[in-house]
């Protein structure tokens, strides 16, 4: 790697002051599974590193007043282990069980995952169904925003160029909304996804489905949201023709590409099968409440 | 910059360039050439060694990362009078052949029986995607696995 500096600020206003000063030369670095490979292959013009995972504000799990609180800087591993997200988002300790292998989970963060952006991002699609927001750094302080709004594009976030990830919320009402995640990859092990999905939804007493999810990676340029087929099974008694149609509509909605991995063709009727498996799974959770 | 460590229950240190990775320093500057430099990226696991209690790719972590931290390295495993039963159970069965994976998948198998003493052929498949073995098949490396954590859990238990 060529020389960088290497600092790791004790406050959020400190690193993002640092990242305003040195621009394009400044990079974030949280687990490094991704920068540090890059700085090897291209290492650009980067003069410096910020460390965050030293910020006491991005670390941490743990539930407050509104529900649960993810430091950007969580890592995998650590996600997987702690006790509140297997309690109540056990889809997202399943997603983070899909990620690299047990090295790269404790080192990679969910926050890295997310501001990395890439459509196939496991950590993506779990939390979407479950209406996660997000805590932003900025020069003029702290802002939230819905995850849904933070992905714009391929390695493209809503992020300014020194702004931050903070960390990530599960509103208090969604903490154990039934859910399910799936991955399918070419391998069982260090795999990118060809397609992830995932749903959640509630059945009401008279066992209607309510606020249904869907949400799906690495079929378009972004993690995307269904809304069409949420929209297809809300307020409905669930059925397997109902779920099925409401994977049709998925289908319609994402926007896949052809690649070496896999052809665009077969990346929808992985949508397909998998949206109906992850509404079907996530039904059978609602029901047995 | 000053990186200070322990390493294998001994406090070492090194002055080193912020770029510098872990497994640079553990190699280059300490002397301790056991962790591998493999694929350089985070695939192939050869170059795991455990900080903190949890396994990782030291090729992925910065030397100034594991400031003030603990790392244990497959030098850290035998003793001057004994092998770990890993190792011993590792030669008995043959589960290496060229090698050149065995100290990362000696430390992801001490990392998993750390945490998990007795586990099941699918736990050590799960525990080991992260290391790559091109000659065993993994079979051997999988019983190995197995059969040192029952030595480990027999002698824990006082059998």
């Amino acid at each position: 790697m060529r020389p960088f500096d290497y600092v790791a600020p004790a406050s959020a206003q400190e690193a993002v002051a640092l990242l305003a000063e040195h621009g394009d030369h400044a990079k974030v670095l949280a687990g490094g599974t991704d920068l540090i490979v890059d700085l090897k292959h291209h290492a650009g013009n980067v003069s410096l590193l910020v460390d965050v995972t030293e910020i006491p504000e991005f670390l941490g799990i743990e539930e407050t007043d509104e529900g649960l609180r993810i430091g950007s800087a969580a890592k995998y591993g650590e996600i997987m282990e702690h006790a509140l997200c297997r309690e109540y988002t056990p889809e997202i300790v399943a997603a983070s069980h899909t990620v690299g292998a047990v090295q790269t989970r404790n080192l990679g963060t969910i926050g890295g995952n997310l501001v990395t952006c890439v459509p196939s991002a496991d950590s993506a699609p779990s939390l979407l169904v479950l209406d996660a927001d997000v805590t932003v750094a900025g020069t003029d302080g702290n802002r939230r925003m819905p995850l849904t709004d933070f992905f714009v594009g391929p390695r493209k976030t809503s992020l300014a160029p020194h702004e931050l990830l903070v960390d990530i919320r599960i509103p208090k009402a969604n903490l154990g909304k039934p859910s399910h995640f799936l991955k399918f990859g070419l391998r069982k092990g260090q795999a990118l996804a060809l397609v992830n999905a995932a749903a959640a939804l509630w059945l009401d007493d008279k066992g209607a489905i309510t606020e249904p999810r869907i949400a799906l990676g690495a079929v378009a340029p972004k993690p995307v949201r269904c809304p069409k087929a949420e929209a297809v099974i809300a307020g409905k008694q669930p059925s397997d023709e109902l779920l099925k149609e409401a994977a049709e509509m998925a289908v319609t909605e994402c926007k896949p590409i052809d690649d070496f991995r896999a052809s665009a063709n077969y990346r929808r009727q992985l949508v397909r099968t998998m949206t109906y498996r992850c509404l079907k799974r996530s039904v059978e959770i609602a029901s047995q409440r | 910059m000053l990186v200070k460590l322990k390493v294998n229950g001994e406090l070492r240190q090194a002055d080193v360039p912020p770029e510098t990775t872990l497994l640079k320093m553990l190699r280059e500057d300490l002397g301790l050439t056991g962790a591998k430099l493999g694929c350089d990226v985070g695939d192939c696991g050869t170059c795991t060694v455990i900080v903190d209690g949890d396994s990782l790719n030291s090729c992925l972590m910065l030397a100034a990362k594991a400031n003030g931290r603990e790392i244990t390295t497959i030098e850290g495993l035998a003793t001057s009078a004994d092998l770990h039963p890993l190792q011993k159970s590792f030669e008995e069965l043959g589960a290496l052949q060229c090698g050149f994976c065995g100290p990362g998948m000696l430390m992801s198998a001490k990392n998993l029986l750390d945490k998990n003493p007795e586990p099941s052929v699918h736990e050590i498949k799960d525990a080991l995607s992260g290391n790559l073995c091109r000659c065993t098949g993994y079979t051997k490396i999988i019983e190995a696995i197995q059969d040192a954590g029952r030595e480990l859990s027999g002698a824990a238990a006082g059998n």
